[in-house]
């Protein structure tokens, strides 16, 4: 039964990992919060929902989310960033905050704020791994995110880019000066995490099989939770956090009420913003 | 009146400043120079609570600086204005100086209905000769950065002398300007001498600081290398070497 | 007045009070995104007393915003220390523990909410108003106004200058959750009925929305804000649906072209000397 639990935890978890991430991009690029970040999951989710609809398999469906999703996280940051790089450090913060209403607006306007039932596109099979039980959606989440976050890993430490980014959002002048394009590097990080909110509302809607124009609001301060346990703009930080919530969340629903989840959710995050702001993993800096 | 002792700042492995101990008498016009980078920004943000000491003390009329906060600095009467001009941007001339007098008017809660007393008014009359002194009157209307570049500087030390400090610190407050701008620096410099107040400054100009100053130490590498009257600095050898090469206006 | 405009009318109240809990403590230079928390305890605090300790509504109002506040002391003091962003977050982050608190809370009703308050009238919830409007505009010409302008201009050199930066931030605190207190007894005394979604992390944001769109740099924006908000629902009913869409692009692009809001510093004090020049005339 626990073991269960654990499972169910990690599969969970492992989407507020991806929404984690894509927050600590930006976060850790540019020094500001999206707070559109978890309407930007939602609408990847409605993508998905759409794309699913018009009959295209998982994969695919999943692939034009990401790519939406990423779309739409660019033009917040044409729109709610690139113009306020000179203004005061919290106007982007609030700007995106009006940007996640029209969002929700939209969604609300195209897909209805009844919820909406994702279709069955795969065979369900269910696996018996000794006393747990598993089943292919599990999988796929599971599989998917983990690929996503080791591979986003390798890109950052590895690649030239990654370190292109890593240097951006350190020393940005210094960076600009050693030849580094910083507005495509910018461009390029939203669009990575606007894909990698876009897969997490897909894969999360196939945990919870119906979603809301509003289930944003709920997992993107999750993810930001997850974020700040695991540590600002660390990248592994983001991916062990976001698992720990899930782990959190599926246990109290299991031993405790259901009721009590958010609160020891968001009090371990004032909790960790007071005493810990540098999360588990992050470097203490503030 | 100021003791500097043993003072040293470390930002991590960098030496900003390493074991500068003098002191500044009252009433004097006591001088900082030194080359770009010796510290002596870097001594200002110690003594007013900007930045903390990594060793050393501070002592101010028997009060010790070091560890306080910058505005408990203030009331104890250092106020200062700083290299690159920081006026309230969004206010005009005479509210940049009616604003520094709220260490010494009443300026809590209870200054919401403070507005039409007399002592309000007294105050007013007060900022109002301060900029008529300081020739700023007739704009005193304006948004502060609108002013001309020397006027902004004037307006600095006018806010900074409406706290009715006794030790008056300037960084560098002829920078920028002119000829005629510099000269009348100086008067003002000496006029705010001749009220009882103590200055200390930094600057690069050399006509400013052998012209005016008492005494003078010299910073380089973040060190202490003469102190002395105008005088035996000009003649100082260790001087000379620290400035050999380099530009001064 | 018909019921319904009636009911547009007292909404537009609370969410003016709201707007100006939010610009209390934009003065000091900081955003919170949690005022919808302390709307709750000033809610849930002043509905208990008045339902079932048979309180009168004004002492239940007064008390319900003092216990907001009070909290507000006790949350700013640790959250005050962080810097800007981090400030928003720890302020959200406490706004859904009261909320998620409510809901649990079996004395107020946990989650199927609470029933029974009344009392909040038009003239009740607009008199609070004009208290709250007179209160900024004194501040806003005080001394204690203008060290709060010279705090969010430079805060370091307002510290040189010798003003309290962390006690003057914890004043702006006390006085927004004091406020968003009140609009939360109001609200409660008005709608009979609150469960803890009404404090949801929107109404946070909302009260923000407001005082971006009406001026961020004086108290009247978040009044002009309020305003706005609350009409703009009826105005644009030609929008059907689309209006927040409408709402919040128009935000978006006024903090690209417009930042400050649309009532500027500037014509503040236009209006100043304008009303100043009329006073003299009119007395001379």
């Amino acid at each position: 039964m626990f073991l269960q639990q654990l499972v169910n935890g990690l599969t969970l978890g492992s989407t507020y990992s991806l929404l984690a991430l894509g927050f600590t991009l930006v976060l850790g690029l540019l020094k500001m919060l999206n707070i559109a970040h978890g309407d930007v999951f939602m609408f990847g989710a409605f993508l998905g929902l759409s794309f699913a609809m018009l009959g295209m398999p998982l994969y695919l469906a999943l692939i034009l989310a990401m790519v939406g999703a990423g779309v739409v996280t660019i033009i917040i940051e044409r729109l709610c960033f690139r113009p306020l790089r000179k203004a005061h450090f919290l106007m982007p913060l609030l700007s995106t905050i009006a940007f996640g209403i029209v969002l929700q607006n939209v969604a609300t306007q195209i897909w209805g704020s009844e919820p909406s039932r994702y279709p069955q596109t795969t065979e369900i099979a269910q696996f018996q791994l000794g006393p747990v039980l598993v089943s292919s959606i599990d999988v796929i989440i599971l599989a998917t995110s983990i690929l996503l976050m080791v591979g986003i890993d390798q890109f950052v430490r590895r690649t030239s880019f990654g370190r292109a980014m890593r240097a951006t959002s350190e020393k940005p002048q210094t960076a600009s000066l050693l030849g580094v394009n910083i507005n495509w590097v910018i461009i390029f990080t939203f669009f990575v995490s606007g894909a990698l909110a876009g897969v997490a509302g897909v894969l999360t809607a196939l945990v919870y099989l119906q979603i809301t124009p509003f289930i944003g609001i709920r997992q993107g301060l999750i993810g930001m939770v997850a974020m700040v346990i695991g540590g600002i703009g660390n990248v592994r930080g983001a991916m062990i956090g976001g698992l720990m919530i899930g782990i959190i969340e599926i246990m109290n629903d299991a031993y405790f009420t259901a009721g009590y989840r958010d609160i020891i959710l968001f009090g371990l995050f004032l909790a960790f913003i007071v005493f810990k702001p540098e999360g588990l993993f992050g470097t203490k800096e503030r | 009146m100021l003791e500097i002792a043993h003072i040293s700042k470390h930002f991590g492995g960098l030496k900003a400043l390493e074991e500068i101990t003098f002191h500044v008498k009252e009433k004097q016009i006591y001088g900082l120079i030194g080359p770009n980078g010796s510290g002596k920004t870097t001594l200002f943000n110690l003594i007013t609570g900007f930045l903390p000491a990594t060793v050393g003390s501070i002592q101010f009329l028997g009060n010790e600086l070091t560890g306080l906060k910058a505005h408990k600095i203030a009331k104890l009467g250092i106020a200062r204005t700083f290299q690159n001009i920081r006026l309230f941007g969004t206010m005009t001339v005479k509210e940049n100086v009616l604003v520094a007098q709220n260490i010494r008017a009443r300026s809590g809660v209870t200054s919401l209905v403070q507005l039409f007393s007399a002592k309000e008014r007294g105050f007013e009359e007060e900022a109002d000769d301060l900029l008529r002194r300081m020739g700023l009157w007739e704009k005193r209307k304006e948004q502060s950065l609108s002013l001309a570049y020397g006027e902004q500087r004037r307006l600095e030390i006018a806010r900074a002398l409406a706290l009715e400090p006794k030790l008056l610190l300037l960084d560098e407050p002829a920078a920028g300007m002119n000829e005629a701008e510099t000269e009348d620096l100086l008067d003002r410099i000496s006029e705010i001498r001749n009220m009882g107040k103590t200055v200390f400054l930094i600057e690069h100009d050399m006509n400013v600081v052998m012209g005016i100053c008492d005494y003078i130490s010299v910073l380089n590498f973040g060190e202490l290398i003469a102190q002395g009257t105008p005088d035996e600095i000009q003649a100082s050898e260790a001087v000379i070497e620290a400035y050999l090469g380099r530009e001064e206006e | 007045m018909s019921v319904y405009t009636q009911g547009v009318v007292a909404l537009m109240g609370v969410n003016i009070l709201m707007a100006l809990s939010v610009y209390a403590i934009v003065m000091a230079d900081q955003v919170s995104l949690g005022n919808a928390g302390f709307m709750a305890i000033g809610a849930y605090t002043s509905a208990y007393l008045s339902v079932k300790l048979g309180m009168p509504i004004f002492p239940a109002l007064i008390i319900g915003a003092l216990a907001a506040s009070f909290i507000g002391l006790l949350v700013g003091v640790p959250l005050l220390r962080l810097e800007g962003l981090y400030f928003v977050m720890g302020t959200f982050g406490f706004g859904e523990v009261v909320r998620s608190f409510f809901m649990n809370f079996e004395p107020t009703g946990g989650a199927y909410g609470f029933r029974g308050p009344v009392g909040a009238t038009l003239p009740i919830i607009y008199g609070w108003v004009l208290v709250l409007i007179v209160l900024f505009w004194l501040l806003s010409r005080s001394r204690l106004g203008r060290s709060l302008d010279a705090l969010r201009d430079d805060a370091e050199v307002a510290s040189s200058i010798g003003l309290n930066v962390t006690l003057l931030k914890l004043g702006v605190f006390w006085l927004g959750s004091f406020t968003a207190g009140i609009a939360g007894g109001l609200y409660a005394h008005y709608m009979f009925y609150i469960e803890s979604g009404n404090f949801h992390i929107l109404v946070s944001a909302m009260a923000i929305l407001c005082v971006i769109l009406g001026g961020m740099y004086t108290f009247w924006g978040a009044l002009l804000g309020g305003v706005i908000f609350s009409i703009l629902p009826e105005v644009l009913r030609f929008m059907g649906g689309w209006r927040l869409s409408v709402y919040g692009s128009v935000l978006v692009l006024m903090m690209i072209f417009r930042p400050s809001g649309i009532i500027s510093r500037q014509m503040v004090r236009n209006a100043e000397e304008w009303v100043g020049e009329i006073f003299r005339k009119a007395s001379s």
